[in-house]
């Protein structure tokens, strides 16, 4: 949906603020590391490729075998436990609250949850 | 509309909740929102859409302890659904639903492109964090 510059214009100084936000810049931090690290970034786009794969494989109505399903979970479990990438989950668990205290802020003004609605499940 | 924005100094430190505020205001003259609020209110004070409300609570309480044996409770509640789908005001309220959804989309993508984070997403108390 288009929106009028004035409201384009106010969600990027939200953006914008949020950026500049101590406990999402320390997110922020995190992300730029994960991206930085050529093992922790290969090592998750492996992770998201073969899970793509996997589905697909699955939605065309093949059966997975239990070895391809075990390969796939030791592969999760070990982005899951790099450092980076562990880190980045955890500050993005850290920052959450501070993101709904926001929302809500939008939520009290609106009357309406903001953060519901504007998510596209 | 005469709302002031509040134009970055790049010295100052932008507040998020200030700039929330800002945005709020300004999407509570949208159309959208507008015609939101309008059908919300409608449908919150119409007595057939209130009495098959209750009458469908009735129903899920009942499938909620369990005590439907036959399906009669299940089966009632989706005839209840279904009239109350039929309704013109729920179907109205249901449309602006999607529009304010679709606005609040976009303003989220324009949010979330410009923080680096994923904005309503993971600004939900309830939210999981399992990761991702």
């Amino acid at each position: 949906m288009p929106l009028t510059e004035e409201i384009k214009i106010a969600a990027l100084q939200l953006g914008q603020a949020l950026r500049q936000d101590e406990d999402v810049l320390m997110y922020l931090n995190a992300l730029q590391e994960v991206q930085a690290d050529p093992t922790a970034s290969a090592l998750e786009k492996k992770m998201y490729d073969v899970y793509e794969g996997l589905i697909a494989r699955q939605q065309a109505g093949e059966q997975l075998s239990q070895e391809e399903t075990s390969a796939f979970y030791e592969l999760r479990q070990q982005v899951l436990s790099h450092p980076l990438i562990s880190k980045r989950h955890e500050m993005l668990r850290f920052i959450r609250p501070r993101l709904a205290q926001i929302a809500e802020e939008l939520t009290f003004v609106l009357a309406v949850d903001f953060a519901s609605f504007a998510r596209t499940e | 509309m005469a709302l002031q924005l509040n134009l970055v100094d790049p010295a100052r430190k932008a507040d998020p909740l200030e700039a929330a505020t800002t945005l709020g205001t300004l999407l509570t003259h949208t159309p959208e929102y507008k015609a939101f609020i309008t059908a919300l209110q409608a449908v919150n004070s119409d007595l057939t859409v209130q009495k098959l409300s209750a009458e469908m609570r009735a129903h899920q309480a009942t499938l909620q302890w369990g005590r439907d044996a036959d399906d009669q409770h299940a089966a009632e509640l989706t005839r209840l659904e279904l009239e109350m789908d039929d309704l013109p005001l729920v179907k109205e309220y249901r449309e602006a639903a999607r529009d304010v959804s679709a606005l609040f989309q976009a303003v989220d993508k324009v949010v979330s492109h410009e923080a680096g984070v994923d904005f309503a997403v993971n600004a939900q108390r309830s939210s999981c964090s399992c990761g991702g």
